[in-house]
């Protein structure tokens, strides 16, 4: 009996993980074509056009802040210096109890306003709107903490006035031309775009100064450089891949472009999701297939947001953990959409390969790790075959690893230095063990609060964007 | 020996395995060997390629003039690349004369020739940067290859030729578009076809008013927002039958172009707009209006003040603050309104584009004296107090400051005591401990009749 069920376990998690490799596999080379897709079509706008367009539509920058003062600064100044025509940043200070409403105040000469704050998607208590008397483009709003991300972003969408909005993280430096290069497929696509991501990479190890990048660099730390693969192939392979069908589920909660009157008609952000990116588009496809709308969700793998990502182990940790309890958090609430035919291809491919290849991924890894190891023990599995197939397994992630790097290189090039790429490369080697065992733990802790009951967002360690000095 | 597959039969799912362990290998080392390699070779066409411009600048005159043949480079594709880039760049910043020589070299190498077969005859990437290249040629002639590719099938080469049409920028290339827009129904998302429309028809506005006339409902939002960005003050009855259209968006569209060109008509055209039913149609004219900058058109603008929509509101208080030498009127002309909102939005302008800060500054002038204080008597009313206490503790002018407390110790606003106190307690010469003693004074018998004083003990 007990040597059936191994086997039989066996064979299950063997087809796992050949399906879900194999879907990665797809993506890739899908992600190859999308990418010269867009490459073509951004080979003929000329952005300084667009950027000198009174047609452009205003944006409003949408940038939630809680106790933020070694970056906020820095920050709203980069994205004031953002080249578009149109622009609105409106900062939300949510209840922050560090220095970073008065450092606003001091930087930008905030003139507290009596302008009408209208309370459309409901919000915590608003203390004040402030204006800046030297920049016109600048708003912000200061809040009661409402507990989340999603209470401060709705807070920034009641007061946005553009008909565009860009959530972007207060601790991200979005490049220069960021909106620009989000906004023009959106402006020339004959799809109707209703929302698009941008790529986000990793800014550790990159010289940054006065609020801007100056030098893309690989960061020094091994768990840094992790994610920089991790980064790469999440954008520019799955989601690129995803939202050539549209099909993307998540679009950055770091950097990306929705329809404000579409984010109001679906209620703005749920204030008590923990993944309130994912829930929002999730959201946004249930909306608009019951309303039975065209529409396109899509990725622009251009435009970057550079972010900070967590530099030890323990950070990265409860990032990781919140991650999963965020996807279990929203793929719960949304239930209702697996196999509904109303929501098309949504419930019946994208909702299941969250559930399955994504959410579960962790339990089914952990799963797979003792029956496999139990079946080798007891003699069920040959152990020349556990040996090849772990074998197979490595070096066919590792492929995949190298592909979004070669994806990285043959579209974007960000990483201009030979040493880096080749870090890169040495990297994708590397990272199947420990770090993908640790991430299993991770996120099986996730799991395990949010069955719990703690749905708490856990503590950030962050450097800050000082300038750092440049590696040579 | 066994065979490959002969072997995998013999291995059985072992097999399987094994070969999928030895292609992944394989598809590694392809991997990062491409990788590599495109790095070196990337590397070394760049180098060659620049050591070429460098000697095609050097004998850049002689392949201008055509002293060099073009024979000897129009059949070099790496040549002949290099030239019409340079080329193309040179010719997009060149004034008029010097541009001549130029496009003469463009026409007699017969490189625009060779441009306009392939912009013709090409597929995909080379066809998109041939149209590109037209473009930027700025030539008529091309005008008839770009508008044959407006109807082409594939929507990025539709796109494209918009584009090119746009760069050239002659009303002909806007006729060109219009034609294929109504005639055709040319299907391109509206961002590029204005941008273009808006580079053709920008000399020449009057080149979209036969085309609005025969648009439908669909091109014709597209076409009023690109004349809303260009129009002239001689098209102000093209824009009054603009303003009337059924369509919102023209409406809003002809609002802004009367804000613009500043027709004749425009005042009476954007009375009726600022009471439009669409929302946005009233924000352009309040836009309008202020862009206008017409004493006449306060009274609008203070009823948009009132209006229902918070971004009409705002956009009419940042209309009203233009009017300077008017704020103090306009601020009594709200008051009287009783729209709390509305006195919200102008004060919360005013204190934005330093509007508070110029009416503080009057108060010293004696002409203008009496209509400031009256004004900001009406915006302490409304409850802003803190630029005046600023102006008061902080201000450059003493005379100013002494006007202030003047101000605030006849506004009867008792809540100030506190804040006053404060200011007295961080004062820093007994000339302003002075003055803001006799301020709490006066604030605080401001009640009593026959106890107040104007005279400030300075």
């Amino acid at each position: 009996m007990i040597f059936h069920f191994l086997t039989t376990s066996n064979h299950v998690l063997f087809v796992y993980y050949l399906i879900s490799n194999f879907v990665y596999l797809f993506l890739l080379i899908l992600a190859f074509f999308s990418s010269a897709h867009h490459q073509r079509r951004r080979a003929s706008t000329r952005l300084e056009r667009l950027k000198a367009s009174p047609l452009a539509p205003p944006i409003a920058l949408l940038v939630p802040a809680h106790n933020e003062e070694k970056t906020i600064v820095p920050s709203v100044r980069s994205l004031l210096l953002l080249d578009y025509p149109e622009l609105e940043v409106v900062v939300v200070n949510d209840g922050s109890t560090d220095d970073t409403l008065p450092a606003l105040i001091r930087s930008f000469r905030l003139l507290r306003t009596d302008l009408l704050y209208v309370s459309e998607v409901p919000t915590a208590t608003v203390r004040g709107v402030y204006m800046s008397q030297i920049e016109p483009r600048l708003l912000v709003v200061d809040k009661e903490p409402g507990g989340s991300k999603a209470d401060a972003v709705n807070a920034a969408l009641n007061a946005a006035s553009s008909p565009f909005i860009c959530v972007v993280d207060a601790d991200a430096i979005l490049e220069r031309d960021a909106l620009l290069r989000i906004m023009a497929p959106v402006l020339t696509d004959t799809r109707p775009i209703v929302a698009a991501g941008g790529i986000v990479r990793v800014v550790n190890g990159s010289r940054i100064e006065a609020g801007e990048l100056r030098s893309v660099r690989l960061p020094r730390r091994p768990v840094e450089i992790l994610q920089v693969i991790e980064y790469l192939r999440a954008f520019l392979i799955g989601r690129e891949g995803w939202a050539h069908f549209n099909m993307l589920m998540i679009i950055s909660g770091a950097f990306g472009v929705f329809r404000r009157d579409l984010v109001r008609k679906v209620g703005g952000y749920r204030a008590n999701a923990l993944g309130e990116d994912l829930d929002l588009v999730t959201r946004l496809h249930r909306y608009l297939r019951e309303q039975k709308s065209d529409y396109h969700i899509s990725f622009v793998p251009d435009p970057v947001c550079w972010t900070e990502v967590p530099s030890n182990l323990r950070s990265l940790g409860r990032q990781r953990a919140r991650w999963q309890k965020g996807l279990l958090d929203v793929l719960w609430k949304n239930r209702d959409m697996l196999f509904r035919p109303r929501y098309g291809r949504i419930g019946f491919l994208a909702m299941p390969y969250h559930w399955i290849f994504e959410l579960l991924a962790p339990v089914i890894e952990l799963l797979g790790y003792s029956t496999i190891i139990i079946a080798a023990i007891v003699g069920v599995l040959s152990r020349e075959f556990f040996l090849q197939f772990l074998l197979f397994g490595y070096a066919f992630a590792t492929m995949i690893s190298i592909g979004s790097v070669l994806q990285e290189e043959i579209t974007y090039r960000r990483y201009n230095d030979w040493r880096d790429v080749a870090k890169l490369l040495l990297f994708c080697f590397l990272e199947h063990f420990p770090y993908r065992q640790l991430q299993m733990i991770w996120r099986l802790q996730g799991f395990w609060q949010f069955l719990r009951g703690d749905v708490s967002w856990g503590k950030m360690d962050r450097v800050g964007f000082e300038p750092r000095p440049a590696r040579n | 020996m066994p065979s490959a597959s002969n072997l995998a039969l013999l291995l059985g799912p072992a097999g399987m395995v094994l070969g999928a362990i030895v292609a992944s290998m394989v598809g590694i080392c392809l991997l990062v060997a491409f990788i590599l390699a495109r790095r070196a070779l990337r590397h070394r066409r760049f180098r060659q390629r620049e050591e070429r411009a460098l000697a095609i600048r050097g004998s850049w005159e002689a392949i201008v003039s055509g002293k060099i043949p073009p024979e000897r480079w129009r059949f070099h594709p790496i040549d002949r690349e290099i030239i019409q880039s340079i080329l193309l760049d040179a010719l997009e910043v060149a004034a008029p004369e010097q541009a001549e020589p130029l496009r003469r070299c463009l026409r007699r190498s017969g490189l625009l020739d060779a441009v306009i077969y392939e912009a013709r005859h090409l597929r995909g990437w080379g066809r998109n940067n041939a149209l590109l290249a037209l473009g930027r040629t700025r030539v008529p002639e091309a005008i008839p290859a770009l508008a044959e590719c407006l109807s082409d099938s594939d929507d990025v080469l539709r796109q494209d030729a918009a584009r090119a049409l746009g760069r050239i920028g002659m009303p002909q290339a806007g006729v060109a578009l219009l034609e294929a827009l109504i005639g055709e129904d040319l299907h391109i998302p509206p961002a590029p076809l204005q941008n273009a429309l808006l580079n053709c028809c920008r000399a020449e506005p009057r080149v979209l008013i036969p085309f609005l006339r025969r648009a439908n409902d669909r091109v014709r939002p597209v076409l009023a927002r690109v004349l809303g960005e260009i129009a002239t003050a001689d098209l102000g009855d093209d824009l009054l039958l603009l303003a009337a259209d059924p369509l919102p968006e023209v409406r809003a569209s002809a609002a802004r172009a009367m804000g613009r060109a500043k027709p004749k008509s425009a005042l009476p055209a954007l009375a009726g707009l600022a009471s439009d039913p669409e929302w946005f149609v009233r924000l352009r004219a309040a836009v309008a209006l202020g862009e206008l900058n017409d004493p006449l058109g306060i009274p609008l603008l203070i009823a948009a003040l009132c209006d229902a929509n918070r971004f009409v509101r705002l956009r009419s208080a940042a209309a009203l603050a233009r009017h300077e030498e008017h704020l103090g009127e306009i601020l009594g002309l709200v008051r009287r309104t009783g729209d709390r909102y509305a006195m919200q939005a102008l004060i919360s302008e005013l204190e934005r584009s330093g509007g508070i800060l110029k009416l503080i500054n009057a108060l010293v002038d004696p002409q203008q004296r009496e209509i400031s204080r009256e004004a900001l008597l009406d915006t302490l009313r409304a409850g802003t107090q803190r630029l005046l206490l600023d102006a008061l503790a902080h201000h450059g002018n003493w005379r100013v400051r002494l006007s202030v407390a003047r101000l605030l110790a006849r506004s009867d606003e008792r809540d100030l005591a506190p804040e006053i106190e404060r200011l007295a307690g961080a004062s820093r010469s007994p000339r302003e401990q002075r003055v803001m003693r006799w301020l709490l004074h006066q604030l605080r018998t401001g009640g009593a009749a026959g106890q107040r004083t104007e005279r400030v003990p300075a």
